[in-house]
């Protein structure tokens, strides 16, 4: 409890750590804030050509919105995942790229890898508005899912910040860490149904049935990843246009919760010897 | 008026020194459960009070825990054995200007800096004319911190670092930056500062500012006390020991 009351007496602190990323981000350069859409862009543009145009992978319509494109169906999994990665991979060195800081000055560490997750939201959330305006304009009716939209969003960033927290301490010991870390998280991402439907997996799995005799299919491992729950909220939110499978939703709190609370555990734990170990 | 303002009370610290650079998984896993690393006392058993309204000097030669004590004091170390108490809240200057983002204006970064150094923004509103005036870049504020040059640099991070009005300030041989005029400037300040009520423990190696204005002083000698009192005698003391070559 105490120190949940130190963390929230450092929010000003935190607010201002976060405004420091975003305004330095995009200093000096024309286009300013637009940057953090090309990104996104440029990937769901080459996704579209091999995905969709040479492999042919086709999600099924969106049911009841009645959306068939590829784009804005890949769009509704990316954001989130890009998101997700971005915050994990720039928390997991914040300590480090803050050495300075905190071999000199006293503050509640916790804010170093959470205030990445609010520039790194920022830029999120704009891009998931630029996402809504396009969903809208291709028809979805999308207005009234957005405050849940927003509710997993947040979840997101929880589950996201839990793995950060953790993995910053990590990398302050091992800095073998980050470049680990930057592999799992590409073969996470091809584990994840971002840009193939979830429908191509329950193939292979009815395919082989039951895994080594038992009544496991290959469906139920490939869905304990978080992840897989999570896009697959976004999408029956954002391109369906419908309530999301209930359980889907608990288990996006469940993971964020296990996520934070742990991640909260480890980092107090290892506070105090940051300075010294950096 | 012989009110303790900071204690330190049988305080050591111990650092591990790898013998290969620990940093990586590879030598944690060849390692096993054996640990390579050695031992290091920077700091051992080391004892004193700090009245308050009183500044005291910590002397030293390099290396002989000065620093580390500072960083036990601002809690960015904390000691394996022993117990700092202090009344009131701590400021440090460690190194000045150290949260400044290149990018950003003077402005901008004043109101960061207060923040990491504790400050409300509201504080930081409020002595906002003051911190630029002390500092004396006033023409330069609104202009990105990267583009001052050094000393600049340090004057702005002294003065938002003074103006967090602590109750004890720790500050670590950064007098030494600064033109004569800031200089000037600084000891004014610590006077003030004194005159306030307030405690000062600073570190330096120039042995007439110690002199000039510290009370009391503590010397220490690779990690251990070697004396503490007055701060004529213990300086005395210092120089004949660096002048007669011992053991
Ligand atoms: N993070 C650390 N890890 C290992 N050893 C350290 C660390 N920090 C300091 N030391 C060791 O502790 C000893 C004391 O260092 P410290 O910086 O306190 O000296 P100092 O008295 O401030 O010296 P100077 O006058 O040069 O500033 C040194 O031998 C140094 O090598
Ligand atoms: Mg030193």
């Amino acid at each position: 409890m105490r120190y949940i009351t130190e963390v929230l007496a450092s929010r000003e602190l935190l607010a201002n750590l976060t405004l420091r990323e975003i305004r330095g981000q995009y200093k000096r350069t024309i286009f300013g804030q637009l940057w953090s859409l090309v990104n996104p862009l440029a990937t769901m543009l080459v996704y579209t050509i091999v995905f969709a145009f040479i492999l042919r992978v086709s999600p099924p319509p969106g049911n009841p919105s009645g959306l068939n494109i590829f784009a804005v169906w890949l769009l509704c999994g990316l954001l989130p995942w890009t998101f997700f990665a971005t915050v994990v991979q720039q928390g997991m060195g914040s300590i480090i790229a803050n050495a300075g800081l905190v071999q000199k000055v006293y503050f509640s560490r916790i804010v170093l890898p959470l205030s990445t997750v609010g520039s790194v939201g920022y830029n999120w959330l704009f891009e998931m508005g630029v996402l809504l305006v396009v969903l809208a304009v291709c028809g979805s009716f999308v207005w009234p899912w957005i405050p849940l939209v927003l509710v997993v969003m947040v979840l997101l960033a929880i589950f996201a910040a839990g793995l950060a927290l953790m993995l910053s301490v990590a990398n302050v010991h091992f800095r073998d860490t980050q470049y680990l870390v930057s592999i799992l998280m590409q073969i996470w991402m091809y584990l994840t149904p971002i840009i193939y439907p979830i429908s191509l997996v329950e193939q292979q799995s009815q395919a082989h049935g039951g895994l080594f005799g038992s009544s496991i299919t290959l469906l139920d491992i490939y869905r304990l990843n978080p992840l897989e729950r999570f896009v697959s909220v976004f999408r029956q939110l954002l391109y369906d246009n419908t309530w999301p499978n209930i359980q889907d939703l608990v288990l996006c709190a469940v993971w964020a919760c296990a996520s934070i609370v742990i991640g909260v555990g480890v980092f107090r734990r290892s506070e105090k010897g940051l300075a010294e170990a950096l | 008026m012989t009110d303790i303002s900071v204690q330190v009370d049988h305080v050591s610290k111990r650092f591990r020194m790898y013998h290969e650079r620990n940093q990586s998984l590879k030598s944690a896993i060849m390692r096993g459960r054996r640990s390579v690393h050695e031992d290091f006392w920077a700091l051992k058993d080391v004892s004193f009070e700090v009245p308050t309204g009183s500044t005291f000097g910590l002397i030293g030669s390099n290396g002989s825990g000065k620093s580390t004590l500072l960083k036990c004091l601002a809690k960015i170390y904390y000691p394996e054995k022993g117990s700092i108490s202090h009344r009131g809240r701590i400021a440090a200057l460690l190194e000045v200007g150290s949260g400044f983002h290149p990018e950003l204006s003077g402005r901008e970064n004043v109101f960061l800096n207060g923040s990491i150094l504790g400050m409300t923004k509201k504080e930081v509103t409020r002595k906002f004319d003051e911190i630029v005036e002390f500092s004396g870049v006033e023409q330069f504020i609104d202009q990105p911190v990267k583009n001052y040059s050094s000393g600049m640099y340090v004057r702005l991070g002294f003065a938002i670092a003074i103006n967090v009005d602590p109750d004890v300030l720790v500050v670590d041989e950064v007098l030494s930056v600064g033109d004569a005029e800031f200089q000037e400037k600084c000891s004014q300040k610590f006077v003030d500062f004194k005159a306030a009520g307030k405690t000062v423990i600073l570190v330096s190696h120039s042995m007439t500012a110690v002199q000039e204005m510290c009370d009391s002083a503590a010397w220490l000698s690779h990690g251990e006390l070697v004396s503490v009192g007055a701060a004529e005698p213990t300086i005395r003391a210092y120089l004949e020991s660096l002048n007669s070559p011992s053991a």
